[in-house]
């Protein structure tokens, strides 16, 4: 099955007034209403516990919002049936600030896991893997264990993992978290080389400089409400 | 969504490989109790058969005095075969009487020279036609006011006491089979909780990427099959073991008065291999199928 996008305009990601409420009580996310176009490059910032990673992951559906919609790719992605929700996912990537490699397989193994995992066949898994490796910078890696790589390239890696499949949207939580600033450029670059594809990123973040340097749609949340929403904006 | 062939069998058997402790371990405690399982359920086969033996088996033995008479003896013969609720006669006389005591108390040859064999009682093993308790006791009190007789001792009264006892084992070695069988499922899920427990990041990322919940469970199953259907081949073994212990020391011997009743077939033991087999692969594969779904709810 495809997963299709059928709305005819540019608009990937929807959220319409959308509350997510743990436990009963703390709201992690207050009636955010956020439109994000095909293509876009978006940060979001925001002190922690302010609901950047709340806002991610229900994107991917790792959680559902308890009032609201949310429309990935045009689809209300609360009425997808549990066994669509992976479809889903094919067309998200997602990066994290613990890289999530496997690290019983090699750097080219974890890349290939991935396409792997959703059936696709050997001869596409070895056109595609060596092809992505160079396109992250890791073409002469593709052979190491996770732990033998810094934290630069361990990021690349899970990258080139959350991209091989092409996905329509790519998640990053804190990709720099634990990236020193130099390191950091080097994602940054790499994320922003995957924007320019077509791809639409979204970036929780807590980093400054990065975002002062980037010049891109600023999205910032505060106890789980979208204080400001800015083109071409800064940290603060 | 095809799920790969090659996929499966080749993460199945790295992770056997992989995690090869956790994987022994699990292997030889499912092993263990899988045995006690085909051992209880050859031992419940063996009390059940051992019922049907005795049972064919009734009989009366009718003891002449010491100093019975030949006339005696044959009058009693006489009105023995002539009986119609009798089957078939035997008569043992002294040296028959003599042999079968020795063979008895072989392991007390003192106690086999301080008898005289003159001193032994001439029996009549009386095989009646019917089974019936009552019919039996009937015949025998027919015989026990005829001189020269002794008295008249029914098997029957044994066969029942040992049938008794008997069953009061059967039962509660099916119950401990029951028990081992649950035991055994337990012991295999826990083991793969264990296991997959282990490996919630590769689920975690399986799930990040899109894979099905059958792609992810897939090979898990698998996984949990192999270790189950592994650990009961090794408790086939330990069971053909246990048949080859029991069979030479216990069957047909003279002094286990009880268990050398208690015998099966090869028939019975191929039963209980494909039992603990089945068991095994069943409860791996569903049991691994269950410890995966608890990390695949979204």
């Amino acid at each position: 099955m495809k997963f299709v996008e059928h709305t005819g305009q540019e608009t990937v990601i929807k959220l319409e007034n959308v509350s997510k409420i743990y436990k009963g009580e703390h709201m992690a996310l207050r009636d955010a209403t956020v439109e994000i176009e095909k293509g876009e490059f978006v940060f979001l910032v925001g002190p922690s516990g302010s609901g950047k990673s709340t806002f991610l992951r229900l994107l991917n559906r790792e959680e559902t919002a308890e009032k609201g919609k949310i429309y990935v790719a045009g689809k209300d992605i609360a009425a997808l049936p549990g066994y669509k929700v992976p479809y889903l996912r094919r067309n998200i990537g997602s990066v994290f600030q613990d890289f999530k490699l496997l690290p019983n397989k090699t750097v080219a193994e974890n890349v290939a896991f991935a396409l792997e995992a959703i059936g696709r066949p050997k001869s596409v898994i070895r056109e595609a893997v060596p092809q992505i490796l160079e396109l992250v910078g890791l073409g002469r890696k593709e052979g190491s264990m996770p732990n033998e790589l810094s934290g630069g390239e361990q990021q690349r890696v899970s990258i080139a993992r959350a991209f091989v499949n092409r996905p329509l949207i790519l998640l990053a939580d804190e990709p720099t978290g634990n990236l020193d600033p130099a390191t950091s450029v080097g994602i940054m670059k790499l994320l922003d080389r995957i924007n320019r594809t077509g791809t639409t990123v979204v970036m929780a973040t807590h980093d400054r400089g990065i975002v002062d340097t980037m010049r891109r749609r600023v999205i910032e949340l505060d106890r789980g409400s979208v204080v400001r929403d800015q083109a071409r904006g800064v940290y603060e | 969504m095809a799920v790969r062939l090659d996929y499966v069998l080749k993460e199945t058997g790295s992770n056997l490989v992989r995690n090869l402790t956790l994987t022994l371990a699990s292997l030889l405690t499912v092993a263990i109790a899988l045995a006690f399982v085909a051992v209880s359920f050859l031992i419940g086969t063996g009390i059940n058969q051992s019922f049907l033996g005795l049972r064919s088996d009734v009989q009366m033995f009718v003891y002449m005095n010491p100093g019975a008479t030949p006339d005696q003896i044959d009058s009693v013969n006489k009105s023995l075969e002539s009986n119609p609720q009798v089957e078939s006669v035997k008569f043992l006389d002294k040296e028959k009487t003599y042999a079968e005591f020795k063979r008895l108390f072989a392991d007390q040859p003192d106690f086999v020279e301080s008898i005289n064999p003159e001193e032994l009682p001439q029996s009549f093993r009386v095989k009646p036609t019917s089974t019936d308790a009552d019919v039996v006791s009937a015949v025998g009190t027919e015989f026990e006011n005829m001189t020269g007789v002794y008295r008249v001792e029914y098997a029957e009264e044994y066969a029942r006491q040992v049938q008794k006892s008997l069953s009061t084992l059967n039962s509660w070695v099916r119950l401990f089979g029951v028990a081992l069988i649950f035991v055994s499922v337990l012991l295999i899920f826990n083991t793969i909780r264990t296991a997959v427990f282990a490996r919630r990041r590769e689920i975690e990322v399986m799930r990040l990427v899109g894979a099905s919940n059958w792609f992810i469970r897939l090979p898990f199953m698998t996984e949990g099959m192999v270790q189950g259907l592994l650990g009961a081949l090794a408790a086939a073994g330990l069971t053909w073991g246990f048949d080859a212990l029991w069979k030479r020391n216990f069957v047909n011997q003279v002094s286990f008065e009880l268990l050398n009743q208690i015998k099966w077939t090869g028939g019975d033991l191929w039963k209980a291999v494909i039992m603990i087999l089945v068991v095994g692969a069943v409860t791996g594969a569903v049991g691994s199928g269950i410890a995966v779904g608890r990390y695949l709810r979204v």
